[in-house]
């Protein structure tokens, strides 16, 4: 418990002055920026960061992330420290560079579930990405709403970036149809950085060390090449407009994206732990037999 | 056997009457026989700004003003010529950057008093940036100074005066036609060069005799090509030109500004932001107008080229603004630019006063490209024939070299003529032209090699090298007496 309160501590450290001294003048604060004299927000939320702040907060973040990977927040700003200040530009720059990503920086959607309205998601054909969205989101018992702002970084429009990268999460989690326990984000993390380059995915694979034994066999020897290979080869999963798409036969876009399904990690899970069980029962027997 | 080549384009032409200005009573060499060659001194090939002022330079000089000289041009020069009263609100699209070198040599020729000077536009200050990482490098001769101590007064601040070439070569002529003593063959090929035959009056094996599109054959003791760069006359002489091309060209137009630019009328900014495709670069013209020369593929170049009005001039504010993300996007739709580009500056944050002014508008038929080329001949001289110009060497327009490479040699050609012909030496030997070539061969090349190394160094869209150069530029751009070396050898000085 002691580890969440430091990370906290640290958190509180890291964003408290930015609430309370925000530069009176833009000039006073453009000349020398440090803990004390911040720059005006560039966007709603904006919290700028000096250089050192901006490493303690990766470090910090990172750690604590890695600990306990059920922290979202952490994981959040974990991402957002790491993007800047190459990578999330990239990812902007592959959005502008294709038709749909630059109508998504344009029209700027965003993703709750009263924008995309659950209920009329379920009644939609079962092959469509709608329903499978709406389904995945049963099964797993999460919400599209949990989905924290973006603050620390820089640009607006590479913020929004980030934040469409972050609200469309699950509907990669359907796209893939991976789910939402350890093993299935570590796959799914890979495919990310495959697929987006950003360090935050990329470094989280590396909590595939943490996997039990079978699990990081299974990651090994299919989860892993896979998300590499359909990670590069795919288009860029960023620049699917999630809106438009919610009517399409979900194998359709998965062809024209270039992804193949893998596996169905649940129900390979579930046979894995029968066979076990079954094993068990047998060796049972025979010992009995032996008996 | 004699070299010999043929003009095709030349024959494709039809037989015109050639404007053919005789200022001074012909001196007669051999018989008048018809299969006779008219012999002069100097036969000069091509009527460009090279050429024109390597004849005004000659005729300048009381040294070699007793010479027979002749110029041969294709097109009717008098039809091209700039009118004295012409409209400042139209500009020709090629301009070129005069250096106070070329400039001084301009003076001392006595052309550059016959220059329509309200159409000549004197810059004080460059800008230039990498589109890339944004690092920068401001040239003026306020903040490149010597070392510790102040600025001299004296000194002048302009750094370059942008002038059309048809400017300087209406000026040329002028200057030329005061001075008198020159034939002109205007709106006249050459259909062939042979070397001559040794007959009973004079020996000629050695001297290339030229036949014209109007029958004429004449004779010349020295031959100087400054007849462009596919110089019939260096393939006569046969020296071999060396080089490549670039894949990219050149796009050039006569814009119109939204004001007079950041510093006013005084103080004229040329800008140039080296884009991974090429530089593209916007020069000031009097007024609130300015010429583009924008360095591109030959793809996006042709694209360039078939937008409409309003698009073309966002395609040019775009490329001072938007990233080269966004301009890679903005090449590929046919059409709507204009509302693409007004989107994306919302959200590219830009120093407005850095960048040249939003471009108004765009003068109608000046959008044109052309392919960019890195040509050095071997040689610049052989028996009896001298190459200057474009017909010795082209180069990458990124530091606006091309026409003052000319001048330098067509002044430099002067002084070897003007010395053989004060010690008396045949002007077309060998020997007199060799100090010609090595006056000005390892200076041409290293300026030829410098542009080409800096388009090739910008040409790097990502990795270390991209870092290392910004480094480097803003390390020069801090180094005042550094700088200031760079803008003088630029400027022409040593």
């Amino acid at each position: 418990m002691a580890k969440h309160v430091r990370i906290s501590q640290l958190q509180k450290l890291t964003s408290r002055p930015c609430h309370l001294i925000h530069p009176s003048s833009p000039t006073a604060s453009f000349r020398c920026f440090s803990v004390l004299n911040r720059p005006t927000p560039n966007y709603e939320g904006h919290l700028p960061l000096t250089r050192t702040e901006r490493i303690g907060l990766a470090l910090g973040s990172g750690l604590g992330s890695f600990l306990d990977p059920r922290r979202g927040d952490l994981i959040a700003s974990f991402g957002e420290a790491t993007a800047q200040p190459y990578f999330i530009y990239k990812l902007r720059d592959r959005m502008l560079l294709s038709p749909t990503g630059r109508r998504i920086l344009r029209d700027r959607p965003r993703l709750s579930s009263t924008s995309l309205d659950i209920p009329r998601l379920r009644n939609l054909a079962p092959n469509t990405v709608g329903y499978a969205y709406a389904a995945w989101l049963d099964r797993e018992g999460v919400s599209p709403d949990t989905r924290a702002a973006v603050k620390y970084i820089d640009d607006e429009e590479c913020a929004y970036t980030m934040q469409r990268y972050r609200e469309c999460h699950d509907f990669y989690h359907t796209l893939v149809g991976l789910p939402v326990f350890r093993e299935g984000e570590v796959a799914l993390k890979a495919f990310e950085f495959a697929n987006t380059g950003l360090p935050m995915t990329g470094l989280a694979v590396f909590s595939a060390f943490t996997l039990k034994k079978a699990e990081w066999r299974r990651f090994w020897d299919i989860y892993g090449p896979w998300a590499t290979r359909n990670g590069a080869q795919s288009d860029d999963v960023i620049n699917i407009y999630w809106e438009e798409e919610l009517e399409t036969d979900i194998d359709q876009l998965r062809a024209r994206l270039g992804i193949e399904k893998p596996p169905d990690l649940r129900a390979m899970r579930k046979a894995e732990r029968e066979a076990r069980k079954k094993e068990k029962e047998a060796s049972e027997t025979m010992a009995r037999a032996a008996v | 056997m004699p070299p010999r080549i043929s003009l095709r384009q030349a024959r494709k032409l039809p037989p015109r009457s050639a404007v053919w200005v005789r200022a001074q009573p012909q001196r007669r060499f051999a018989s008048s026989s018809a299969d006779a060659p008219d012999v002069y001194d100097v036969v000069c090939v091509g009527g460009g700004p090279a050429g024109l002022s390597l004849l005004t330079g000659l005729k300048a000089s009381p040294i070699t003003r007793g010479l027979k000289v002749a110029l041969i041009e294709g097109q009717d020069l008098q039809k091209t010529r700039l009118p004295r009263d012409a409209s400042l609100e139209t500009f020709s699209n090629r301009c070129s950057s005069l250096t106070p070198a070329s400039v001084r040599n301009l003076q001392e020729i006595g052309a550059w008093a016959h220059v329509n000077t309200p159409r000549v536009q004197p810059y004080q200050e460059m800008q230039v940036w990498d589109g890339v990482t944004d690092a920068r490098i401001s040239f003026d001769w306020h903040t490149a100074k010597p070392l510790l101590s102040p600025r001299n007064p004296a000194q002048p601040t302009t750094i370059a005066y942008m002038i059309e070439n048809l400017n300087t070569v209406t000026a040329l002529l002028s200057r030329l036609e005061q001075l008198g003593g020159v034939d002109f063959y205007t709106s006249t090929k050459v259909n062939s060069i042979d070397l001559g035959a040794d007959t009973e009056k004079m020996d000629f094996s050695s001297w290339p005799i030229l036949t014209l599109s109007n029958g004429k054959r004449l004779a010349a003791r020295l031959l100087v090509g400054a007849d462009g760069a596919n110089s019939p006359v260096r393939t006569f002489a046969d020296i071999e030109s060396r080089g490549f091309d670039y894949g990219r060209h050149g796009v050039v137009a006569s814009l119109k500004l939204a004001g007079q630019g950041w510093g006013g009328p005084d103080h004229k900014i040329a800008y140039q932001r080296f884009l991974p495709t090429g530089p593209i670069a916007m020069l000031p013209l009097p007024g609130n107008k300015s010429t583009l020369v924008w360095s591109t593929t030959p793809e996006r170049a042709a694209k360039l080229k078939t937008l409409s009005q309003n698009d073309f001039v966002a395609m040019v504010n775009a490329g001072f603004r938007l990233s080269p993300t966004d301009l890679e996007y903005l090449h590929t739709l046919p059409s709507g630019q204009e509302e693409e580009v007004a989107w994306r500056e919302e959200h590219t944050p830009v120093n407005e006063r850095a960048i040249p002014m939003q471009v108004a508008d765009v003068q109608a038929g000046t959008v044109v490209s052309f392919p960019l080329r890195m040509r050095h001949a071997d040689t610049y001289t052989s028996e009896r024939v001298a190459l200057v110009g474009d017909a010795a060497h082209t180069i990458h327009p990124l530091a606006g070299q091309g026409l003052n490479q000319g001048q330098g040699d067509a002044a430099a050609l002067v002084r070897t003529i003007s010395h053989a012909v004060q010690t008396g030496q045949d002007i077309g030997s060998t020997l007199a032209l060799e100090s010609y070539t090595s006056e000005r061969y390892a200076e041409n090349n290293a300026m030829l090699g410098v542009c080409d190394k800096l388009h090739r160094l910008y040409s790097v869209e990502s990795g270390p090298l991209v870092g290392l150069r910004s480094l480097g530029l803003r390390a020069v751009d801090a180094m005042g007496p550094l700088k200031a070396l760079f803008m003088s050898r630029a400027a022409g000085g040593s």
